[in-house]
């Protein structure tokens, strides 16, 4: 669920990085009061397991094909949702420093994307009542269940997340609707894995040493299990029951609702048009123009554009130019390289 | 070789890609740091037709690799992650978008397929960029900067502290991983008896190894934060370096470069 | 320097680690700590750095290791642990080296200065810049010790330095251990580099202090090794 740099606009990634910072900010805030200066060894040496871990391929059985750990969710277990978070933002960012998976601009998005809704929904919405609720289940059953709703919820929300980014970037033709069909059921199943794998960790963990997990034997209190699930049970009927909708019945009006005119196949960005520069408001209007153009010199297209597409011969022409140049520079430093070499 | 002996090999490429040295690699982190940035921003930025105008951005990568020393191979290897999933999204845009916006001679160019190579161009360039800057800077000078730009001192002792034992655990890792393979020859992955125990050991292994860390630190005067070692101030060349290139990037980006050169060729 | 005085621990209640522990150990004195496996020699240097509290008094020049005295004697000790990558936890050696000197408030000119002085006296130039997890276990043990001689402590304390290192790495461990001046306290299983290295030996037992005297009178006597699950050094077997 990485998502590269292209894939978003400057301004949405900008928001992106806004709120995960603003999150980032509160959990630093929040570790500082706690004043625990054993957690950031617990913090680094965990958060690079969790790197490592999530290499590790679980055959999942039945099938021949493998499934991965939930980092989020392992991390917000075992530290809490603050330090869990903060971690997670390092393991993302030297994936995307050192293996560029992510983008630098796009850390921000994937850090909401994946860690966020890991470690602060997956923790206070799911794992503290579930684990803390009154109710007959064993702690083994509540791990389980914790760790299984936790991660297929946060992939869901961070699915859809990647799905709106995207859109509301207006990179992809795809209409919304379809693409959320498309990242909704995969990572439905995903989840499952990523949360069975998950509950199977934390349930060892538990066995072995109990005091490493939160909440745990920590029975009691305000939670009603009971009615931790049936709202869980409720948003996700809606949600399921809105998703469908989106994705079935009239995705066009929807889409013409959100994001502009859907049959030039173009998204437009919701009021961002300001902000990415010589993007023009209709796709149609420029085609039509182009077409009357290229009915009317049959075997090149206009010498000069009015640029709202870009793209023209003498745009082509320039560009193979410019790669010219790129080449003769790359060819000019490996000649002179050797030239070092040989002196 | 397994998947976490290539990360790892990855890992000291880079490591190594960043002991080298360079007019680049000379220069201050933060300048490098900002231009990346900058770079990025203005590439994410071209709208998704414009292509020519995206061109003239491919310098900037080939004249710092040119700089720099640092081996075109390598980047290209890592967009193994990028392509794929901006493949997959573009891949749908010639099958919804159509609408002709260029003829080449007979054939015509739909729109579709200029966003799909825009978004490739783009996919990659940013790549590029990050990872120029990676390759040219290490963690420790890379936090440094960070640590200029205010981010908050435990973020930064975190990703150094992390970093370094990313290595380690990486390699236990693959060690366990290993050493399972090697009694289980049948298997591709983990099987599922074994889902818990397997990273579990290794969890409660590294929790024993975090107090040891801890008790390590402390017995070296360390309270709260880590000492930042970078001094290196930015100087007049950095400045430059920094102002040459975003102003590029800026022209480039309000004036089609390709375009103007090309329509001297073509009449 | 360093005294133990009628010190008890347990970590839980009935299973005493350490029983009664008494020594004194000089300025200067170069001594090794020995014993079987489980017979507390770890245990005794988590006390004496005040990693691990306990009953008894535990003295390093003359200061009671309390916790408002921490931060003074953990500059005096330096402490090589077994597993370096828990020891070096930056990046990089340099970066590890003067991570103790910056925190004491040294300058970085005057850290630089140190670490470079270190590094020379040792013959580790070339690993200054080297990354920590691309060292190998010998390049990393002696960065270690590298790191804790720029700490300039007055008593250097090692867990096992020779463990998993190969011939040569060990002699070199072995010669930078003979040139110290400070105090030295080292736990070892390798009894030979224990007679190379320590004039003293203090044998570990069940918590308690078996024997206590010269290293060549210890580590030739048969039965009171045997006797504690110990066996002679192979030059004498």
């Amino acid at each position: 669920m990485h998502m590269a740099d292209a894939l978003l606009a400057p301004a949405v990634a900008a928001t992106m990085y806004v709120a995960s910072g603003a999150a980032a900010g509160v959990s630093i805030h929040q570790l500082k009061k706690e004043d625990d200066p054993q957690k950031l060894p617990t913090m680094a040496v965990t958060a690079a397991l969790v790197f490592a871990g999530q290499m590790i391929n679980y055959t999942i059985p039945g099938t021949g094909s493998s499934g991965h750990m939930c980092g989020g969710m392992l991390l917000s277990a075992l530290l809490g949702p603050q330090a869990g978070f903060l971690s997670m933002i390092v393991v993302l960012t030297i994936q995307c420093l050192f293996f560029a998976d992510g983008g630098l601009m796009a850390l921000g998005a994937n850090i909401w994307n994946m860690a966020f809704y890991g470690c602060f929904v997956g923790y206070y919405l799911i794992w503290r009542p579930i684990l803390r609720g009154n109710s007959a289940l064993s702690q083994r059953a509540r791990i389980v269940l914790a760790s299984v709703l936790g991660c297929v919820v946060t992939l869901q929300l961070g699915a859809f997340s990647v799905v709106l980014e995207t859109s509301l970037s207006g990179i992809t033709e795809l209409p919304f609707g379809a693409f959320m069909a498309l990242m909704q059921p995969i990572h439905l199943a995903i989840g499952l894995i990523e949360g069975a794998v998950t509950a199977a960790v934390l349930v060892f963990v538990y066995a072995a040493r109990p005091a490493l997990l939160r909440d745990v034997d920590a029975q009691g209190g305000r939670y009603s299990l009971k009615a931790t699930i049936a709202i869980l049970a409720i948003v996700a009927a809606i949600v399921g029951g809105g998703l469908s909708h989106l994705a079935s019945s009239d995705p066009d009006g929807l889409e013409w609702a959100l994001f502009g005119n859907a049959e030039a196949g173009y998204s437009e960005n919701m009021g961002l048009d300001e902000e990415d520069f010589g993007l023009s408001s209709s796709a149609a209007d420029t085609a039509g123009a182009i077409q009357e153009r290229t009915s009317f010199l049959p075997d090149y297209a206009f010498a000069d554009s009015d640029s709202a597409a870009g793209t023209t011969v003498s745009g082509l022409v320039g560009s193979a130019m410019v790669a010219g140049a790129a080449a003769i520079i790359c060819l000019a430093g490996g000649f002179f390289r050797r030239k070092k070499v040989a002196a | 070789m397994n998947r976490m002996e290539k990360a790892l090999f990855e890992l000291h490429e880079m490591d190594d890609l960043a002991a080298r040295h360079s007019a680049v690699h000379d220069l201050c982190p933060l300048a490098k740091l900002l231009t990346t940035i900058a770079y990025i921003l203005i590439v994410v930025s071209f709208s998704k037709y414009d292509l020519s105008g995206l061109f003239p951005l491919i310098l900037y990568p080939a004249i710092v690799f040119q700089f720099s020393g640092i081996p075109p191979a390598v980047c290209f290897r890592k967009t193994r992650f990028v392509l794929p999933l901006v493949l997959a999204v573009g891949l749908f845009n010639p099958l919804l978008d159509r609408t002709a916006v260029l003829r080449l001679g007979g054939v015509s160019v739909s729109g579709g397929v200029v966003s799909m190579l825009t978004l490739m161009l783009k996919g990659i360039l940013a790549l590029t960029a990050s990872f120029l800057l990676m390759a040219t800077t290490g963690i420790d000078r890379l936090c440094a900067a960070l640590r200029q730009l205010r981010v908050p001192g435990v973020l930064v002792t975190l990703l150094l502290l992390t970093y370094r034992y990313v290595g380690v655990m990486t390699e236990e890792v693959g060690v366990m991983t290993d050493a399972y393979h090697l009694r289980a020859p049948g298997q591709k992955g983990i099987h599922h008896s074994a889902w818990g125990s397997f990273l579990g050991q290794l969890l409660l292994r590294s929790m024993d190894r975090a107090g040891e860390l801890y008790s390590s630190m402390l017995l070296r005067g360390f309270r709260d934060e880590f000492p930042y070692v970078e001094t290196r101030k930015c100087a007049g060349k950095d400045v430059l370096w920094l102002g040459f290139w975003t102003g590029s990037f800026l022209l480039a980006r309000f004036v089609n470069i390709a375009q103007l050169l090309g329509s001297l060729a073509v009449r | 320097m360093i005294e133990f005085d009628h010190v008890f621990f347990a970590y839980e209640k009935g299973r005493e680690v350490l029983r009664d522990l008494s020594f004194t150990i000089e300025k200067g004195e170069a001594v090794g700590l020995i014993g079987a496996n489980g017979a507390g020699k770890s245990t005794v240097m988590k006390v004496l750095l005040g990693l691990l509290p306990c009953t008894g008094r535990v003295l390093v020049d003359g200061i009671p290791v309390r916790k408002e005295h921490l931060a003074k004697i953990r500059r005096k000790l330096g402490f090589v642990l077994q597993d370096s990558d828990d020891q070096m936890f930056m990046p990089t050696v340099y970066e590890d080296m003067i991570f103790a000197p910056l925190n004491y408030g040294l300058s970085r000119e005057e850290a630089d200065a140190r670490v470079d002085g270190v590094l020379r006296r040792l013959g580790l130039q070339s690993l200054k810049h080297r990354h920590n997890h691309r060292l190998s276990g010998g390049e990393e043990r002696m960065a270690a010790i590298a790191t804790i001689l720029a700490m300039e402590p007055e008593a250097v304390l090692m867990d096992e330095p020779t463990a998993a290192l190969d011939p040569y790495n060990r002699r070199l461990v072995m010669g930078i251990i003979r040139e110290l001046t400070q105090t030295r306290l080292i736990t070892s299983h390798d009894l030979d580099m224990i007679l190379d290295t320590c004039d003293r030996v203090i044998l570990l037992s069940g918590g308690e202090i078996a024997a206590d005297g010269p290293a060549g009178t210890i580590l030739r006597d048969k039965g009171l090794l045997k006797a504690h699950r110990m066996e002679l050094p192979l030059r004498y077997a």
